[in-house]
């Protein structure tokens, strides 16, 4: 079951054989595919009817392309700035242009699951025609429901043995060190996980989870939680990815064009305009490092006090070093397309088949519409506008993608070039919980505009004693979007 | 139970959640700290100077309403020697602006100012409602936030007035910046945030000083105020995206009241990521063509929505077809790099250079020049400005009837 027989390459006819005689049926009235002309079209794509096999190229090419340019990325990153990855690399042998190493974060939604297709859909090609493998690729977990998640990912190991799979769960975010733990308030989330390895892992685990459980029933609304969880994951995904000795070349993340204008969206409305170039383009992210923890060995010193971070050189080099290249493959193709290729694609069952029965990553019916997270708002939003015009969704991301990656604290003069230069990070400071660089001249202004004092004080009237002592902690260390998030 | 007191004042009684950040307040630290946010903003931003002749673009509307009642207060509180002015349009349409023009004469009176009032049929030679009779009601805001953007500016020029405020707020700007990342026009999303349009070289400055203000502060200040104010809205209502960012803004207030504000900040963050753009908020300096993006006046639903609301129809349709047209002429481009990649995964594209990546998608921001038009002398980006562009549109048919 394992491996499939056929090289299932991007130019694949195969058709589930139940697809093919629900086709026949209604051929009588389809018209023929308007690519190949010589299948039926039975589905609309973009406007056009195609037949399933012209529309799983369509969307196989769409992330082939982004891969091509995430190839070529890593080949020229590799041997300029990033020379770093192959320095961590010792135990992989000497460095192989052609051994590259990618990290897949995986929700088991059907983006995510589009995109583990595609990628073993490649790498099956490229063997068959005798070739190297051109990557390998680590796959991981954002856990949901523990149980469901652990059986599903076995199925897809069995179903893609040549990547390595791991599940990761949502408490091994403590302790990491690309949060800056102390900076928030939380100083005792940033030592828990040294204890998990020891004997009593069981306790220490599960006091670590209702740990994190406290922090996230203390948060003030569905919104802030929804977007914790993100960046929780975020971190964790990261992690994984940087994590030596098995360093990745980049982290891929499934997100669709769909998801990418509801990222736009929502992080606008969460006050995070300013970093949406990071968020939403591709290329090298810098990873801080908080921890004072001696175990990493390139962690700067443990005095961690605002003034002292800003002109800490030693940590902006960490940062750089710790640089991760962030790509979205599926970033063409829009959320339903996914869906359908799910169903179509894959052998010997289409990979919806393996995928948990109810999607993990959309919540259900939701009772009161107070409830609903920003998040969500904007996932409702885009599957009605997906729906009717398409192009419009994936203009949005697109047009996102034109903003500049500016660095914190330039004012006019800090208009940097584009992204992936990692030689930039010099100059960022990056924010203690979101990791985007912090946008001081920003801040300043909106301080200079909306009397900062007067609303915050108005503000703070409504909040209870803990968050208050949160505000005063983390000033100037967490972004706006992240100040938001935490504090109303 | 007994009743919670003031935020502020610790003595009254707060019967006001503020919807901003649902402090409670009593009604008159409410009314202080409204009009002292708005101080702020005129101070912070430098809008007038002492013995400024301003106009105030007054519909009659909530919004107007309430920011004449607040510039007078503090023009009288602060001494900022401003010498303030009603400017009114009358875009002819009966049964709304009847109405509301009879609410602005009263406002003139009460609040001692006085009040010019320019109508369409004088400058245009139409009313609103002779280009719906002649067009039909869709497409129709195009013309009307087109025709008042210029008519407000040319009252104030017979008036010799160099300086229009409206009463645009935050839910507008808001509204405005999520409408320009759905329609992908990052040369607005620029231009939309600032709390100042139009440049040392255009005859008349346009500000608004209520940016920062929650539409439901300014209702709830009118109705606390008393204020003398025409609540309908247009009869011919607003469409597509204008409309569609509407509703999410009113459901993103309700999830979360700080959203208008953070939509606000996240959209003056990004003018200054915007490609070709200035990184200062203010809008004194390199930023072209007349306010386009701010067209609204009051209560900000008739979008002067510019360029594609031309084409009358339902806006997102006519841009999704577009866009889906353009797709269509780069699917080559998409096969190219697939062959390279699927043929020779060694690509021979060794020099090295990181690519750069954001623009890969990329046609570069369009940017505008500023220029007069050439038939009526307004200021435009295009040869012939829009107004004129569309009365000849207007005046065609209208030949045509008569024929």
């Amino acid at each position: 079951m394992a491996s499939s027989t056929s090289p299932p390459h991007p130019a694949s006819e195969a058709i589930p054989p139940t697809n093919t005689t629900t086709t026949i049926a209604t051929t009588t009235t389809t018209k023929p595919c308007a690519k190949c002309r010589s299948q039926p079209g039975t589905l609309d794509s973009r406007g056009q009817l195609v037949c399933p096999s012209c529309f799983q190229k369509f969307i196989s090419q769409k992330c082939i392309k982004q891969i091509g340019l995430l190839n070529k990325d890593v080949r020229s990153s590799s041997s300029q700035s990033l020379s770093a990855y192959h320095s961590t690399q010792k135990n992989s042998g000497p460095p192989q242009s052609s051994s590259r190493r990618y990290f897949l974060g995986l929700s088991l939604g059907p983006s995510s699951a589009a995109l583990l297709e595609l990628l073993n859909e490649n790498v099956e090609y490229q063997v068959s025609r005798k070739k190297n493998p051109p990557f390998e690729l680590s796959v991981v977990h954002r856990e949901r429901e523990r149980e469901k998640v652990e059986e599903c990912v076995k199925r897809l190991a069995g179903r893609y043995p040549r990547f390595e799979f791991r599940v990761v769960y949502l408490e091994e975010v403590v302790g990491l060190g690309s949060v800056d733990w102390e900076g928030l308030g939380l100083g005792d989330f940033a030592t828990a996980s040294s204890s998990t390895t020891e004997n009593d892992a069981t306790t220490t685990t599960s006091t670590t989870a209702s740990k994190l459980r406290r922090l996230f029933d203390n948060l003030p609304s569905t919104t802030s939680r929804t977007d914790l969880l993100r960046l929780f994951t975020r971190h964790l995904l990261i992690a994984e990815a940087c994590k030596p000795p098995n360093k990745c070349h980049a982290l891929l993340l499934g997100s669709s064009t769909t998801a990418l204008a509801e990222l736009t969206l929502s992080e606008t409305a969460k006050g995070r305009g300013f970093s949406l170039p990071w968020q939403i383009n591709d290329g090298v992210l810098g990873v801080p490092s908080f921890s004072s923890s001696p175990t990493s060995s390139s962690a700067r010193p443990a005095n961690s006090s605002p003034t002292s971070s800003h002109t800490n050189k030693p940590k902006a080099k960490t940062s750089e070093d710790q640089g991760i290249l962030i790509y979205h493959p599926l970033r063409d193709a829009l959320r339903k397309e996914l869906v359908t290729f799910t169903k179509l694609a894959g052998e010997p069952t289409p990979i919806a088949e393996l995928l948990p029965e109810t999607d993990l990553t959309t919540t259900a019916a939701v009772v009161s519409h107070k409830d609903l997270s920003i998040e969500e708002v904007m996932v409702r939003y885009f599957a009605d506008v997906e729906e009717n015009y398409p192009s419009i969704v994936a203009n949005v991301a697109r047009t996102t993608g034109k903003l500049m990656r500016l660095f914190g604290g330039g004012g006019a003069d800090g208009v940097e070039g584009v992204g992936g230069d990692a030689s930039e990070d010099d100059e960022e400071r990056l924010c203690g919980l979101c990791s985007m660089p912090l946008d001081e001249f920003g801040d300043e202004r909106w301080k200079g505009e909306l009397g900062e004092d007067s609303y915050r004080d108005a503000a703070v009237t409504v909040e209870d004693e803990g968050e208050k002592k949160m505000t005063k902690t983390t000033k100037q260390r967490i972004c706006y979007g992240c100040e938001r998030s935490i504090r109303v | 139970m007994a009743p919670a007191l003031c935020a502020i004042c610790k003595t009254e009684r707060a019967n006001i959640k503020r919807p901003k950040n649902h402090a409670r307040v009593c009604k008159g630290c409410f009314l202080t700290l409204f009009e002292e946010e708005v101080h702020h903003t005129i101070v912070s931003s430098k809008l007038f100077y002492p013995g400024e002749r301003v106009a105030i673009g007054a519909s009659g509307g909530k919004d107007s309403t309430v920011l004449a009642s607040v510039l007078k207060t503090l023009n009288e509180r602060y001494n900022y020697g401003l010498d303030l002015v009603l400017l009114s349009i009358d875009e002819g349409i009966k049964g709304y602006r009847d109405d509301s023009l009879e609410t602005v004469k009263r406002n003139a009176v009460q609040y001692d100012m006085p009040l010019k009032i320019v109508g369409y049929d004088e400058l245009y030679g139409w009313t609103m409602d002779q280009v719906v009779q002649t067009i039909g009601k869709k497409g129709n805001c195009t013309y009307c936030g087109v025709f008042r953007r210029q008519a407000l500016d040319r009252g104030a020029k017979m008036l010799d007035i160099k300086h229009v405020v409206t009463g645009h707020n935050a839910d507008d700007v808001a509204e405005t910046i999520l409408m320009n990342l759905l329609r992908g026009d990052m040369g607005r999303l620029a231009r939309s945030t600032n709390i100042v349009t139009g440049d040392a070289s255009s005859d008349v400055k346009r500000s608004k000083p209520l940016k920062y203000a929650y539409e439901k502060e300014i209702v709830m200040y009118a109705y606390h105020k008393k204020l003398d104010y025409f609540s309908t809205e247009c009869i011919y209502s607003p469409e597509a995206f204008r409309g569609t960012a509407r509703g999410l803004i009113k459901q993103l207030e309700r999830i979360r009241p700080s959203a208008i504000l953070d939509i606000l900040r996240s959209g003056e963050d990004m003018a200054r990521l915007v490609p070709g753009e200035s990184a200062s908020s203010c809008g004194c300096k390199g930023k072209s063509k007349t306010p386009a993006a701010t067209a609204t006046e009051d209560d900000g639903g008739i979008g002067g929505c510019g360029s594609s609301g031309a084409a009358g129809g339902n806006e997102m349709a006519v841009m999704e077809k577009q866009l889906r047209e353009n797709e269509a002429a780069e699917g080559l481009e998409v096969d190219v790099s697939k062959l390279s990649l699927a043929g020779t995964p060694a690509e021979s594209e060794t020099d090295g250079a990181v690519p750069l990546k954001m623009n890969k998608n990329s046609k570069p921001v369009t940017r505008q020049t500023l220029g007069n038009c050439k038939r009526c002398g307004y200021m435009s980006s295009q040869e012939i400005c829009q107004a004129c562009t569309l009365l000849e549109g207007l005046n065609k048919n209208r030949a045509q009837i008569q024929i």
